[in-house]
């Protein structure tokens, strides 16, 4: 019997939307059976909160009707947290809703909340599996969303129920469904594309940034057609600018009640809120950052510290190949106006692809670069929508390597060419899963080992948490097993909201009782960041010791101290 | 000669060949390093060892110290309050320790050491032990924090006398402040005075006299019997929260002693844990009232704690 050949057609098609979704679904799986060893830091708790009130609405909605329209029924449930759009909200109050209590597929409410977050995720992995493929081929794209799934700060911010992830999902869909439909050139592509930049306005703000990439794209790749209209006299507009612009902001205000009412006033707020944006405490290089000016170097630095080297050495080959591959199109254009002759021209790119990558790319981290009014105290986060293309460039790396290590070792059979491919693969993959996985949960906490790892971050003066969500974590280890019935903890940067549904979901003891000040708690938690220390001093005059009975570490570094009344 | 061009041309074509290679070695040196990194943690059996060597070490009046300051929980959370007392932990300065033993990790020092003898170092494990000495240690003579008592001190605001109480500390979140500890003296309508420990703009502790100047009336803290020495040596600061925007108005202490004023010292917002040393040669050798008088043009959040001593 012959058995069907394994070989894929070169055609980018349906099989490789099954490799990227199923890539994507083994990370989703990773993701689910790894939640509930994550706490809850703080801005979840609000999303919990306002995602339920959201649902609650949609709900009324359909049961009630035209009564749900009213003002009032709006904004009492989307007056909640209106600071961000609602879509990622409305989808973890309805899968709350869904998931937990009608149909029971989840015990932990929490679960159910974050799943949306951790399908956007997902859904990241498959859109750079695709772009890769299509872009160079598919090696690099499945070694591109690899990577991406394999930094931990992605892995950490990919469970929660927040929004930088989906932010990050979002804005390469809409690049790569921009980048689709200058190339297929048909009306359906051509409105996909304002359908998703409005479900990316949706996500988050980030989203502001996407015309600085999308428009100048459209307009370079089609200079040509536009020229030929300006000369006969008409302006040709391209039509994903125009599914854009008129599709965008329809899908973006549709999705979002609280804008019914008095719209310009609050999408007027809406923007002030974010360019006026409060700073809060964030260390870097052992200083305490707490309003502007934010230090240049705080991006290069973090990615540098959290995204794996091997990773960024990838990105590097790729991206000065691509970057290669632009300048001798530029220099043969140069020469093309000199009427001097051309030499070696890299074939033309009619999606124009490298331009498209870079601007996203620079579009995602020119604001923390070089504006130091950007906050940055949510770390790495902000800038995470650069991520997928930092892989898709590491995923071109690496198909320039494996053609490298092809050339070097010739005559192999294809049997030993797919074992040293292989090899390679395991290496530039084994240390970032090793990390990653390693890392949770404390993503937070966790650098590469470049810097030395947690302890090097920790000796850098870097950043070890923020949003209190280890809390969890002490109870786990210390609390639960330890502290008598009926206890008092301080419960120091963790939400009471949080609180609450970790003893709601058996995370923490239900006996125990949360308090506001060391003062009156018999246990004091303190979350160690740098700007925390005040709230450890506190805790040694309120209780005349300095000595915790217990901390939380990750590889050596405090992570959260108790101390326990004497 | 022909043979070496080709030489060197085979060993660059090779080199270019095998370029590549450079990112499977990254790759598994990243991955040995993390195995490496994750597994060289100390073990608690080594603090404990430490513990147990410095405990057979230490004299009251030496310092012990935890290296890198990252480490500080871990070191106190295995020494305990006996050894990695407040009073170490939260000192004003290391000029009073005629020896230091400096518990570290990773190869860490605490740069205050710099200019210290080191005498010894002993090895636990992953955890070693360094002892240095201080070429010149202060002599300490008083120390008005720890005379925060009714025995040693009255405290005063403007006109009222303020009362000393055994109370329950007052504590608070992130931005609440230093703890109000039990022990105050508490003036008319507000206004307190205890020894506390402020978190200086670098979020480094320091035990000191936490006496915020309510704004309207100086706060005049009055030590009994104080015996002095050559210097009065002191720091002052803000809560760090309290200071770190530098809006706040500056807070003057004034210092007199036998009828004269020893010197005025001005803190003022951004400057931290700030050092001051007043002359006290005439004084010298004598018994003496010592009083502090605190003021502040504005009262607004300004929490503010010194500490000085006399050597």
């Amino acid at each position: 019997m012959k058995l069907p050949s394994l070989r894929l057609p070169d055609r980018i098609g349906w099989r490789d939307h099954a490799i990227g979704a199923g890539l994507g679904l083994v990370y989703f799986a990773w993701l689910l059976g790894t939640v509930r060893s994550l706490g809850f830091p703080r801005d979840e708790g609000v999303y919990f909160h306002a995602g339920s009130e959201y649902a609650r609405w949609w709900r009324s909605l359909f049961e009630r009707g035209t009564d749900a329209l009213q003002q009032g029924a709006i904004d009492s449930a989307f007056g909640t947290n209106h600071e961000h759009p609602a879509l990622m909200k409305t989808l973890f109050g309805l899968s709350g809703w869904l998931f937990h209590e009608k149909w029971h597929v989840f015990s932990d409410a929490s679960t159910a909340f974050r799943l949306p977050g951790m399908a956007t995720a997902a859904l990241a992995i498959w859109v750079t599996y695709l772009f890769g493929a299509r872009a160079w081929n598919r090696r690099s794209g499945v070694v591109a969303a690899i990577l991406f799934a394999l930094m931990p700060r992605v892995f950490f911010h990919s469970h929660l129920a927040c929004f930088d992830i989906p932010i990050t999902a979002m804005w390469i869909l809409c690049i790569y469904v921009h980048w689709r439909a200058l190339e297929v050139r048909s009306l359906g592509w051509i409105l996909a594309v304002g359908v998703v930049f409005g479900l990316t306005l949706e996500t988050k703000h980030n989203a502001w940034a996407l015309p600085l990439v999308l428009v100048p794209h459209a307009l370079f790749v089609q200079r040509h057609a536009i020229l030929r209209g300006l000369k006969a006299g008409r302006v040709a507009i391209p039509g994903s600018l125009v599914s854009m612009a008129i599709l965008g902001p329809i899908v973006f205000l549709a999705l979002w009640p609280y804008l019914w009412n008095d719209t310009l006033d609050r999408i007027g707020w809406w923007v002030e809120f974010h360019l006026h944006h409060d700073y809060y405490n964030i260390e870097f290089l052992g200083k305490n950052y707490f309003s502007a000016p934010s230090p240049r170097s705080y991006l290069p630095v973090m990615v540098v510290a959290t995204v794996p080297t091997v990773t960024l050495l990838l990105f590097f080959v790729g991206a000065v190949d691509r970057g290669a591959v632009a300048f001798r199109r530029l220099r043969a254009w140069l020469r093309g106006l000199v009427r001097r002759p051309i030499g070696d021209v890299p074939p033309r790119d009619r999606r124009e692809t490298d331009l498209l990558l870079a601007l996203s790319f620079f579009a995602a981290i020119t604001p923390f670069l070089l504006l130091s009014k950007t906050p940055i105290f949510g770390g790495t986060k902000h800038w995470m929508p650069a991520y997928p293309v930092l892989a898709l460039y590491a995923g071109r790396g690496f198909d320039l390597a494996a053609a490298a290590l092809g050339r070097a070792l010739p005559g192999l059979d294809r049997r030993r060419q797919l074992a040293t491919q292989a090899l390679l693969f395991a290496c530039v993959t084994f240390g970032p899963l090793a990390i990653t996985a390693h890392a949770h949960p404390f993503g937070l906490s966790s650098y590469v080992p470049l810097i030395g790892g947690t302890a090097g971050g920790a000796d850098l003066g870097l950043n070890r948490q923020f949003w209190g969500y280890t809390t969890q974590n002490a109870a786990e280890e210390y609390l639960n097993p330890k502290a008598p019935r009926g206890a008092t903890v301080f419960i120091h940067d963790t939400t009471w909201d949080a609180w609450a549904r970790m003893q709601e979901e058996g995370r923490v003891r239900a006996d125990l009782r949360a308090v506001g000040a060391p003062g009156e708690a018999m246990f004091s938690l303190v979350q160690h960041e740098l700007h925390m220390n005040e709230v450890d001093y506190s805790i040694w005059v309120a209780d005349g010791t300095d000595a915790p009975v217990y901390i939380v570490e990750h590889d050596g570094v405090p992570i959260v101290s108790v101390y326990r009344r004497p | 000669m022909a043979a070496c061009k080709l030489r060197a041309a085979v060993s660059r074509t090779s080199l270019q060949r095998w370029a590549f290679a450079v990112i499977p070695v990254v790759g598994l040196l990243e991955l040995a390093a993390h195995a490496i990194q994750t597994h060289s943690v100390a073990p608690s059996r080594d603090w404990d060892a430490a513990r147990t060597y410095v405990a057979s070490q230490a004299k009251p009046e030496d310092l012990v110290a935890f290296a890198p300051r990252w480490a500080d929980p871990i070191g106190r959370e295995h020494f305990g309050p006996g050894l990695a007392t407040i009073d170490r932990e939260a000192r004003p300065d290391e000029t009073r320790f005629p020896r230091a033993l400096e518990v570290s990790i990773r190869g860490a020092h605490l740069p205050a050491f710099a200019g210290w003898r080191r005498a010894s170092e002993q090895t636990f494990g992953s955890v070693a032990v360094t002892t240095w000495e201080n070429p010149a240690p202060a002599q300490i003579i008083d120390d008005l924090v720890s005379l925060v008592d009714p025995q040693h001190l009255r405290v005063s605001r403007g006109d009222s006398d303020c009362n000393f109480v055994h109370g329950t500390a007052q504590s608070g979140n992130l931005g609440f402040g230093p703890t109000v500890p039990g022990d105050r003296f508490v003036c008319p309508g507000n206004g307190f005075v205890g020894a506390s420990v402020v978190a200086d703009l670098e979020y480094v502790p320091h035990r000191c006299i936490f006496a915020p100047p309510p704004g309207n009336a100086p706060l005049r803290l009055r030590f009994a019997d104080v015996r002095f020495g050559h210097t009065l040596h002191g720091h002052h600061a803000l809560y760090v929260e309290a200071e770190r925007d530098k809006k706040g108005a500056p807070v003057t202490i004034r210092f007199t002693a036998g009828g004269s004023t020893l010197g005025t010292v001005v803190h003022r917002d951004g400057e931290g844990w700030k050092p001051f040393e007043l002359d006290t040669s005439s004084l010298a050798g004598q018994t003496s009232e010592l009083v502090a008088e605190i003021t502040s043009p504005g009262g607004d959040r300004r929490l503010y704690c010194f500490e000085a001593d006399t050597r």
